[in-house]
């Protein structure tokens, strides 16, 4: 009943197309993230399956429910908004009744509502303080809490911890996370913050300049990039991307990237669709998977730059075109201006079309 | 002048708290930097002020023959206060002053927040409305008084307009009719002054946050009910400023009111302004109008303040 289906969903804003074509089905009490730099489509989305605004053309779904012409009063959803738009002139409780009031639920009705979800929220020795004075995690708590009190089959949250400082935005997650467990509503989120996304989402659904590009959990979408534009987006850093030919050689198939010579024979079963690809190729492997290997086994690169950063050290190798990025361990004694050969893990190899910027994989 | 002064005070007191030797220093820094907005505020404000109270206390009239300085020789043991107790022009003046404010701040408060609630939303044309709108305010208020002179004139284009509508000819005399001539009076100020109130309502109303807005129509709160629950309570500081700057100036109604009835039919239309007018021009008794302004300062003080007290109250709240 509270599932959400997005079906040829398209919005356009004057000649400017906000959202192309979008089909994204959502399962009853999932978290599902949509996740994207800005400008990439996913708040319109929120918007319209909220009813703030109409779809150009297409169709929302709820369950079986066409939701076209019901108003956003209507719709049953939760929404939390970027900076939760707590009524501050109100205190905790009245924020918390103002659904069920302005529905015209009795008074003892209210208070009895009021009381469970404060309790759930541990909002309870707050309920009188005003809403204008309260921590970020209590207005996050509170503006759940508005929402939730309606019971809604469906939660939308817009990009709630954007203005959250980094080190509490970690308590935050876990906070919300919990309480996706306890309502176990269909939750959407909202977010340009991958790890957000990674953390917190049963399946993350990845946008870019108004085009779905893919849609799957987490750790799919991390290790089996569907596009160039997955493949540099998610990852702190991005997945190194070279370009580079086919080429077969004696241990099988490689990508030849030209002067930096050829990579180490490609997986089978990657291979067999490179095979089939036409023109240049683009040669992936995340900067995590990079290993330091023995002159001729891999790739060899002079460092450019190190980068601490706390738990790991990036390094910078190469520049323009052959730039690639690898995460070591601390004492990895590489310094500017030194030459080190890395190679990637032979399973964590991915390889994109060129031209298409589509992942090249058998399966 | 207190706001400077509050300021200063203030700057002090962090002085005090931060560094204790610094603060003669930062004292007598303050203190040379506002003296000549110091001085100028004496003689602007503080020396009328205290002139006033001097001349209240006498018999002081420019026919006197003698300067103001020399009024003492006139000193009246605070007659023209008591007299003031007993005037009764002076109460039905201040009475009709105050049903004026009555019925024209609210009208043009409820006005000016229905156009602008109107003017929030897009619609075709808004621009140039919103320009027709504004121009009353612009109108030099001595020019709106003849224009509602004339319009009001029993020969006059409202008679003319009544009797097109009712089909038999309408000769009301409105201004030589007491109670009309108030209404024609207030008509002209609601004219006047609601484009004013608008500007002021709408600023507010644009300032509402859309989001509380859209959150409040999500929990399925219909359109009276945003209104009454969000806009008005994120609105009170602003609808608090309008109102007071309305009814100060309101009390002050003069130069309309003064061309157009000229305080008549009698006294019928007369209001503290006017009476003080006539009193200073016709009467001359200067010592008596002295003790008049005082006593209306010191009435509109105490209402500022509260307002002022009220105003911080909702900003607090709002914040």
């Amino acid at each position: 009943m509270s599932a959400i289906h997005l079906q040829n969903l398209v919005k356009k804003f004057g000649d400017f197309t906000a959202l192309k074509t979008m089909d994204l089905a959502i399962a009853d009490g999932e978290f599902m993230a949509l996740l994207g730099p800005s400008g990439c489509g996913k708040s319109t989305t929120m918007n319209m399956i909220a009813g703030m605004e109409e779809p150009t053309s297409g169709k929302i779904l709820f369950g079986q429910r066409d939701m076209e012409g019901v108003p956003m009063g209507r719709r049953g959803v939760g929404f939390v908004f970027q900076n939760y738009a707590i009524f501050t002139h109100m205190t905790v409780r009245q924020n918390l009744a103002y659904g069920p009031r302005m529905r015209g639920a009795a008074k003892a009705e209210i208070d009895r509502r009021v009381g469970a979800i404060a309790e759930m929220l541990q909002l309870t020795p707050l309920l009188d303080r005003k809403a204008d004075r309260l921590s970020v995690n209590i207005l996050q708590r509170v503006a759940i809490g508005r929402s939730a009190i309606m019971e809604p089959a469906i939660f939308l949250l817009d990009e709630p911890l954007s203005n959250v400082d980094a080190a509490f935005r970690a308590v935050m997650r876990t906070e919300l996370k919990q309480l996706q467990r306890q309502f176990k509503q269909t939750m959407v989120y909202v977010t340009h913050d991958q790890l957000e996304a990674m953390t917190m989402a049963d399946r993350i659904a990845v946008m870019d300049h108004g085009v779905l590009q893919q849609v799957g959990t987490p750790l799919e979408v991390y290790n089996n990039p569907a596009n160039v534009f997955v493949a540099r987006f998610i990852g702190s850093p991005g997945m190194n991307l070279l370009k580079g030919k086919p080429a077969e050689s004696d241990r099988g198939l490689v990508v030849d990237l030209g002067p930096l010579g050829a990579t180490p024979p490609l997986p089978v079963e990657i291979a067999a669709a490179v095979r089939g690809a036409q023109g240049d190729v683009l040669y992936g492997f995340r900067p995590e998977q990079a290993a330091l290997v023995k002159r001729g086994q891999g790739l060899s690169l002079p460092v450019t730059f190190v980068e601490r950063i706390g738990a790991r050290t990036i390094v910078h190798l190469g520049q323009g075109e052959t730039a690639v990025k690898a995460v070591f361990d601390n004492d990895v004694g590489l310094a500017i201006g030194q030459t080190a050969i890395v190679a990637p893990a032979e399973a964590s190899v991915r390889v994109f079309d060129a031209a298409t910027g589509l992942a090249l994989r058998t399966g | 002048m207190s706001a400077v002064t509050a300021t200063i005070s203030e700057d002090v007191m962090k002085t005090v708290q931060a560094k204790p030797a610094l603060r003669d220093e930062g004292a007598k820094l303050g203190f040379r930097l506002t003296l000549p907005a110091q001085i100028l505020v004496l003689f602007i404000a503080v020396f009328p002020l205290l002139m006033q109270l001097y001349i209240s206390l006498t018999d002081w009239s420019p026919l006197s023959g003698t300067g103001w300085w020399n009024a003492w020789s006139m000193w009246n043991n605070f007659a023209n206060y008591t007299d003031l107790a007993v005037d009764a022009r002076f109460w039905s003046a201040l009475k009709r002053t105050a049903i004026v404010m009555i019925v024209c701040v609210p009208v043009e408060f409820l006005l000016g927040l229905a156009l602008a609630t109107l003017f929030a939303d897009e619609f075709p044309g808004k621009r140039i409305f919103y320009s027709i709108l504004l121009m009353p305010m612009m109108v030099v208020p001595a020019v709106a008084g003849y224009m509602f002179f004339m319009l009001f004139q029993s020969g006059g284009p409202v008679n003319d307009l009544l009797s097109a509508i009712s089909g038999m000819p309408v000769t009301i005399a409105w201004l030589s009719d007491p109670t009309l001539a108030l209404i024609a009076v207030m008509v002209a100020d609601i004219w006047q002054w609601t484009p004013l109130m608008f500007l002021i309502l709408l600023a507010g109303l644009v300032g509402v946050p859309e989001d509380q807005i859209k959150a409040a129509t999500l929990l399925g709160a219909n359109p009276w009910q945003r209104f009454v629950t969000i806009v008005l309570p994120k609105m009170k500081t602003i609808i608090i400023i309008a109102l007071a700057i309305r009814v100060i100036e309101n009390f002050k109604i003069f130069d309309t009111l003064y061309i157009m009835t000229g305080g008549g039919p009698g006294v019928a239309t007369e209001t503290i302004s006017v009476y003080i007018y006539k009193l200073t021009t016709q009467d001359l008794i200067w010592g008596y109008v002295a003790a008049i302004a005082l006593a209306i300062l010191i009435v509109l003080s105490i209402a500022a303040v509260f307002a002022m007290k009220r105003m911080a109250r909702a900003r607090e709240v709002l914040a």
